[in-house]
């Protein structure tokens, strides 16, 4: 029911020994606990991404895992919160720029750098508009103001004489480059992975060994991802993979990590 | 960066698994359609719609949050992004994938897992200097007692009994203790296959037990 060694060499990996679609779906079930690492489940997903009789074996164990889970009722406090939240939160998939109001900004108690979300993700959907300005329908004349001076500064970047380029592999596929201009940083990841289903590449200002989020970086767009981090500069730049919408803290170990 | 490789341990020698037919339970709830519709449809933008869809299934994520973190404080903060991850992903929603409950099920997890290793790791890094022995997995051992009480009324509790009990043992370290397979082989001085086997088929006992079947 699975494919055969024929798809080992579907994605372009490497191929040392075995077959890596095998390995994957052995991982299945520990993929639906949440028991693999990052790189296994990055190789699960890939499998995913290809094979529908795998998307059926997982959705089989994914109810599984549901069935060990005791409903309990939490604290009426949550619920006030989340609905001020849903009801000032963008959906996915909505036709605004969703990113600019997407990033699930941190509600743990550590979200200090809090003000910081809006502005980058701000300047992640901005130089997605430098790239591809008639795909982008922003309607409000407020966030075309604030869209065209990010584009403006990213021009400003890119003409930049004295801009220096930096450039590093992302572990599992991919390169990573900065490019830094007085305080920022514009951030371009060409043949990254997808960071797949339920899960975003994270990035983050890592100053004096404590990571700041820095938004989410687009999804590709002709195989590169940009962004602008925005006071990045003279900081190590990391990406990590992380929940959908992002975290106030990186769960992951980074994919790539920038001095810039 | 202490990413192991990718593909360290030796190859299965274990079949891959099989999805076999079985007969389909009705659903314990009959409500669980209209929860579906209701969170499909609230794909569509009006917060309004969001309130119901809440009720029905924040005990879900709460519940799931709790089984991983126990600390109730913790789990509500995961509760609360997960809800309104749910919110703001309705429209990946997809009922012929699973239902509602498995999908925030899925989602809740994920979140609990996720924080559960990153307080790891902040922790093992304080400590690294100190005594990492001391400390090295206190916080998320896995009581048997513990694990009976919270599987009350818990769907699998039946089906536990169809495991044997190094299959069970390697399934709750794995649910309850967030952790990766290859952190349960080495609590269980066991070999990486054997672990990977153990949850596999324990979890394919469990599914045959529950009875879910999907074409």
């Amino acid at each position: 029911m699975t494919g055969s060694a024929a798809c080992a060499t579907v994605w372009g990996w490497p191929v040392a020994d075995d077959d890596p679609t095998r390995d994957a779906w052995d991982l299945l079930p520990a993929y639906a606990l949440d028991a693999v690492d990052d790189l296994e489940r990055r190789s699960v997903e890939r499998l995913l991404e290809s094979d529908p009789a795998a998307r059926r074996a997982l959705d089989e164990y994914r109810d599984v895992v549901a069935a060990f889970a005791v409903e309990a009722e939490p604290p009426a406090h949550v619920r006030d919160a989340v609905m001020t939240r849903v009801a000032g939160t963008q959906q996915e998939g909505s036709r605004a720029a969703s990113r600019v109001d997407v990033p699930g900004a941190p509600s743990t108690p550590a979200g200090r750098s809090r003000h910081r979300w809006g502005l980058v993700a701000a300047a992640a959907a901005a130089v997605v508009a430098v790239a591809v300005p008639t795909t982008i329908a922003v309607q409000e004349h407020r966030e075309v103001v604030r869209l065209e001076a990010q584009a403006d500064r990213v021009a400003q970047m890119l003409a930049d004489p004295d801009a220096r380029l930096v450039t590093a592999p992302v572990e599992g596929g991919g390169e990573a480059t900065a490019l830094v201009s007085g305080d920022d940083v514009l951030v371009s990841a060409e043949g990254m992975p997808a960071p797949g289903e339920g899960h975003d590449w994270q990035l983050w200002i890592v100053a004096d060994g404590t990571p700041l989020p820095a938004g989410l970086m687009p999804a590709a767009s002709g195989g590169v991802s940009r962004a602008l981090v925005e006071g990045g500069a003279g900081h190590v730049v990391a990406v990590t993979l992380e929940p959908a919408g992002g975290s106030a803290r990186p769960t992951t170990d980074p994919v790539v990590a920038i001095e810039s | 960066m202490t990413s192991s490789p990718l593909r360290s341990a030796p190859p299965s020698t274990a079949s891959r698994p099989r999805v076999r037919q079985t007969v389909r339970v009705p659903p314990p709830q009959t409500a669980r359609g209209a929860v579906d519709a209701a969170l499909s449809a609230c794909a569509g933008g009006d917060p309004a719609t969001f309130g119901p869809v809440y009720d029905a299934l924040a005990p879900v994520a709460h519940g799931t949050a709790l089984g991983v973190l126990r600390d109730p404080d913790h789990a509500a903060e995961v509760t609360q992004e997960v809800m309104v991850e749910v919110w703001q992903t309705a429209a990946r929603f997809d009922p012929a994938r699973a239902s509602a409950r498995t999908w925030v099920a899925t989602l809740a997890r994920r979140r609990a897992v996720d924080r559960v290793r990153a307080e790891q790791a902040r922790r093992d890094r304080d400590q690294r200097d100190v005594d990492a022995s001391v400390v090295a997995g206190a916080p998320r051992d896995v009581v048997v007692e513990d694990v009976e009480r919270r599987l009350e009324g818990a769907a699998v509790r039946r089906c536990l009994d169809s495991l044997t009990a190094t299959q069970r043992e390697a399934v709750v370290e794995a649910y309850y203790g967030g952790r990766t397979y290859r952190e349960v082989a080495e609590r269980l001085g066991a070999a990486l296959p054997t672990v990977k086997s153990r949850i596999r088929d324990g979890l394919g006992r469990l599914r045959d037990c529950l009875g879910v079947a999907r074409g």
